[in-house]
C-alpha cells in the first residue's frame, strides 16, 4: 500500500505500480499509448508525461520539477506528489497529438479502428483541431503481414506494443521497426510473416487503426456491434472473451482481461473458431421418428414426452440400462438440470462423459516457456467444460462409466434408452459409437450437426452454440466462470437450459444464475463463481 | 486487394547471394569480443556489405541464424542505419546534403536535379548499376552549401544547372590528394 497525491487529491494504491497505472485506476483518463500492462515499458510515445515534485538540488525544498516524467515508468513511491491537470502536461499531450497526426491520412471514413480508436478519442479530448505542418504528409504504404492481418503503415503511432507482443508473449518475434525517426514503420521480414498461434492480439491493442483483422475488415462498422461477455469454448484453459454482434450475426471474438486465466490475451484456434455457429447445416427442427423418417415435433410436447417415454421403459425394461451422455461442451447448468431430470425417473441411470476432442500437446507461450515463464497455455483439451461435468457426476455418482465402456456396452445391447448430448463443433461421432448407438432402442440425440447418430436418433433435439447459451464453465485449472449469451438461436432452435429446464418440469425461464444458485446449494465447488475485475474505464 | 502494396508473407523474389563459409567464419571469429552473439550483428552486418557490396535478404536471414536472432531483427537493424545498403549498391554513391546549412542555399534543388538526371530516388540505384543516390544528414561543409559528396570526393557550391555536368563528368569522384593508407578500411579491419 500507498499513498500518493494526485492532482491535489490523495489517493490510495500499491507500491511500485507505474504512477500511470494508479492513475488510470483512480479513473483519470490519462492519454497512453505505449503503456501496455501485459509487456515491457518503453516510454516512447511520450504522451502519458506528467509534473512529479521532486526535491530542490540546493536547498532540498520540494517543488515541480521543471521537466515533465513518463507516469508509466515512474514507479508509484509513498508520499510522492504528481500531476496531470496543469498547462504543461496538457501542452505536451496537445503536442504530441499534433505530431501523431502529422502524417496520418485521416481516413476514419473508410477505417475499422473508427469509433473505437484512441487516435480517435485522444485527439478529440487532449489535440489540437488542426496541423501546422505545411509540407507534404510521409506517405507509407500499406502492407500483408501475414495470412490474417494487414497493416496500414501510414496509421500507425509507433508505440511498439505489436513488436514487443510478438517479442515477450507470443515469443515469435515476426515483428519489426524499420527505418528510423519520421520514416519508421512496423514490417516483417519478408516470406517469414505474422503467423503464429497468438497474432490476433496485435489487432486488439494496436491502439489504432493500423493491425486489421482480415477476417473482421469492412464487415461491420464497430458502433453497431453490441456485446456479451462469454467464455471461449475452443479448449480447456477458458478465456474471458467478449462476443461482438450485430442482428444475431456474431462478427468477432475479443478476449476480456482475466488475471486468473488469460490475462489480455486469447488464441486465434479460439478467436476464429466460432464460424460453425452460422453454419447452414446447423440442426435446427425438433423431429421425432415415424418408422423410416422423420417428422416435425412441438417443442411443447417435448418434456411431456420425454419423461413419459424414459418413465415407461424404466419401468418396463428394468434388465436394461439407461444412458445419458454428457459433453464437455454442455454448460454445468444444463447437464445438472439434465441429470437431475434423468436420475428422478430412473435412479439408476448410468451418467456417462461424452468423448473428450484432445490433441496431442498443451503449447505454451512465449514459444519455448517452460512452467515458470509461460504467459500463455493452448490447452489440449479442446473443450471448454469436462471439469465441471465431472464435478456434477461425481456429485450424483451411483452408476457412471467411461465413455468407452458404455460403447462397448451399447454394442453387446446392454442399453433400452439413451439421452445423448454432442454439441461439438466438430465432427465427434466414431464409427464405432454410431453402430453401437444402434442397439439403443429409445435415444434422444441432442447435437449441433447431423450424424451418423441423429440419423439413428428416436428424437433429435437441436442444440445451440455456446453464443446463443448462458451458464457456467470449470476450466482445466478449476475456475467456475459464468458465460452469458450474445444472440438468438437459430429459428427452430431453443435454448438448451430452456428446455432442460421445462423437462426438470420447473415453472417459468430458465436463467442460469438461479440454477446456479440450486447447484451451489448442493455442490461446493459451485459457490464461488469467477467474475474477473473490470479494467479501469480508460486503460487500453 | 488491388491496393495491396507490399506483400511480406511470400518470400522474397530476387536473387540475393548467400554467405560464403569463409565469411561465416570470420563472423564467427566476433563472437568471443562481445557478451552476447546479438552484440556481434553490427560488424557482421559491416563485412558482409564489404563482401557482397549490400546486405540482401539472403545475407539477412542468414547472419540471423548465424547469430541466433530472427530475421526481422537483422532487418530492424539494417534499415536503421541508411549506409547499410538493402539492394546493390551502384559503383559510385552520390550522397545529397539535407541538412540546414544546405537546405537553405537550395539543396532540395540540387537532389531534384540529381533524381532527375539520373532517374532514380533516395536510396536508390540506376539500373546499369552506375549511381546509387542517398541523402545525407550534413557533410561537414556547411559553409559551402550545398553541397554532393560522390564517393569520397566532396562538391562544394553545387549550382542545380552543374548537376548534370558532374553527374556526367567520369572523373566526378577522383579525390584531389590521394587518401592516406592510415585511414584505408581495408588496413583498418585486417588488424
Ligand atoms: S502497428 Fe499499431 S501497435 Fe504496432 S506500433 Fe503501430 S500503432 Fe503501435
Ligand atoms: S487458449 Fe483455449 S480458451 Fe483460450 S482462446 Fe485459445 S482456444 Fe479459446
Ligand atoms: S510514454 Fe508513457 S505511455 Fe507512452
Ligand atoms: S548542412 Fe550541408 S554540409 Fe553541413
Amino acid at each position: 500500500m500507498a499513498k500518493i497525491i494526485l492532482n491535489n487529491q490523495e489517493v490510495e494504491t500499491r507500491e511500485g505500480i507505474p504512477v500511470l497505472q494508479a492513475a488510470l485506476e483512480a479513473g483519470l483518463n490519462v492519454p497512453h499509448y505505449c503503456y501496455h500492462p501485459g509487456l515491457s515499458v518503453v516510454a516512447s510515445c511520450r504522451l502519458c508525461l506528467m509534473e512529479m515534485k521532486m526535491p530542490h538540488p540546493k536547498t532540498g525544498e520540494l517543488g515541480w520539477a521543471p521537466k515533465l516524467m513518463p507516469s508509466c515508468q515512474t514507479p508509484v513511491r509513498d508520499g510522492m506528489e504528481v500531476r496531470f491537470d496543469s498547462d504543461k502536461v496538457h501542452e505536451n499531450q496537445e503536442r504530441c497529438m499534433e505530431f501523431f497526426l502529422l502524417n496520418h491520412p485521416l481516413d476514419c471514413p473508410v477505417c475499422d479502428q473508427a469509433g473505437e480508436c484512441h487516435l480517435q478519442d485522444y485527439s478529440y479530448h487532449f489535440g489540437k483541431s488542426e496541423s501546422r505542418m505545411v509540407d507534404q504528409k510521409h506517405v507509407t504504404p500499406k502492407k500483408d503481414v501475414g495470412p490474417r492481418t494487414l497493416l496500414y503503415s501510414d496509421r500507425c503511432v509507433m508505440c511498439s506494443r505489436c513488436v514487443r507482443f510478438c517479442d515477450e508473449v507470443a515469443g515469435t518475434g515476426e515483428l519489426c521497426i524499420t527505418n528510423r525517426g519520421s520514416k519508421a514503420e512496423i514490417d516483417a521480414f519478408p516470406g517469414k510473416p505474422l503467423d503464429n498461434p497468438m497474432q490476433g492480439n496485435v489487432v486488439d491493442i494496436c491502439p489504432v487503426g493500423c493491425l486489421l483483422d482480415k477476417d473482421f475488415l469492412f464487415q461491420q462498422r464497430v458502433w453497431f456491434l453490441k456485446s456479451a461477455d462469454s467464455i471461449c469454448t475452443g479448449c480447456s484453459t477458458g478465456c474471458s472473451i467478449r462476443i461482438d454482434q450485430n442482428e444475431d450475426h456474431v462478427h468477432r471474438l475479443k478476449p476480456r482481461f482475466n488475471p486468473r486465466v488469460n490475462q489480455w490475451w486469447m488464441c486465434d484456434e479460439g478467436r476464429f473458431g466460432f464460424k460453425y455457429i452460422h453454419d447452414k447445416n446447423r440442426l435446427t427442427r425438433l423431429r421425432l421418428r415415424r418408422g423410416e423418417s422423420f417428422e416435425s415435433f412441438r417443442w411443447e410436447s417435448l418434456a411431456e414426452t420425454v419423461r413419459y417415454r424414459f418413465e415407461n421403459i424404466a419401468k418396463k425394461q428394468s434388465d436394461k440400462k439407461i444412458a445419458v451422455v454428457l459433453s464437455p461442451f454442455l454448460a454445468c447448468e444444463e447437464a445438472w438440470l439434465l441429470v437431475k431430470t434423468i436420475r428422478e425417473i430412473a435412479p439408476n441411470a448410468t451418467l456417462i462423459l461424452g468423448p473428450v476432442p484432445t490433441v496431442e500437446q498443451d503449447e505454451r507461450f512465449p514459444v519455448g516457456a517452460t512452467n515458470g515463464d509461460t504467459k500463455f497455455i493452448i490447452r489440449k483439451e479442446k473443450c471448454p467444460n469436462r471439469n465441471g461435468i465431472e464435478l456434477i457426476i461425481k456429485h450424483f455418482g451411483g452408476n457412471t462409466e467411461t465413455f468407452d465402456a458404455f460403447v462397448e456396452q451399447a454394442s453387446a445391447g446392454e442399453y433400452a434408452a439413451a439421452w445423448i448430448s454432442g454439441g461439438y463443433p466438430t465432427e465427434w461421432v466414431s464409427k464405432d459409437f454410431a453402430k453401437a448407438a444402434g442397439k439403443i432402442p429409445f435415444k434422444v440425440v441432442h447435437d449441433l450437426f447431423g450424424s451418423a447418430l441423429t440419423d439413428e436418433a428416436t428424437l433429435v433435439v437441436p442444440a445451440c452454440s455456446f453464443a446463443e447459451r448462458d451458464g457456467t464453465f470449470v476450466n482445466a485449472t478449476g475456475v467456475v466462470q459464468p458465460f452469458a449469451r450474445a444472440i438468438k438461436p437459430p429459428q427452430g432452435c431453443k435454448r438448451d437450459g430452456q428446455f432442460f429446464y421445462e423437462l426438470a418440469e420447473l415453472e417459468g425461464l430458465y436463467q442460469s444464475p438461479t440454477v446456479l444458485g440450486m447447484m451451489a446449494a448442493e455442490i461446493d465447488e459451485f459457490k464461488e463463481v469467477y467474475v474477473p475485475p473490470q479494467l479501469p474505464e480508460h486503460q487500453h | 486487394m488491388a491496393w495491396k502494396a507490399i506483400d511480406r508473407v511470400n518470400a522474397p523474389t530476387e536473387e540475393s547471394p548467400s554467405l560464403s563459409e569463409p565469411l561465416k567464419e570470420k563472423i564467427r571469429g566476433f563472437f568471443d569480443r562481445y557478451p552476447t552473439k546479438r552484440a556481434v550483428l553490427i560488424p557482421a552486418l559491416h563485412m558482409i556489405q564489404d563482401d557482397h557490396g549490400y546486405v540482401g535478404w539472403k545475407a539477412m536471414e542468414e547472419v540471423a541464424e548465424l547469430l541466433e536472432i530472427t530475421p526481422s531483427d537483422v532487418f530492424d537493424t539494417v534499415s536503421f542505419y541508411s549506409h547499410f545498403w538493402t539492394h546493390p549498391k551502384g559503383e559510385k554513391v552520390v550522397m545529397a546534403c539535407r541538412s540546414i546549412s544546405c537546405d537553405l542555399l537550395g539543396a532540395d534543388r540540387v537532389l531534384d536535379e540529381c533524381k532527375k538526371v539520373l532517374g532514380i530516388g533516395d536510396h536508390e540505384t540506376t539500373p546499369d548499376g552506375k549511381y546509387s543516390l542517398m541523402t545525407e544528414e550534413c557533410l561537414a561543409a556547411c559553409d559551402h552549401g550545398p553541397c554532393l559528396m560522390i564517393n569520397e570526393k566532396m562538391h562544394k557550391c553545387v549550382d542545380p544547372a552543374n548537376v548534370r555536368k558532374i553527374l556526367e563528368d567520369d572523373a566526378n569522384d577522383k579525390l584531389d590528394i590521394p587518401r592516406s593508407n592510415l585511414y584505408d578500411g581495408a588496413n583498418r579491419t585486417s588488424a
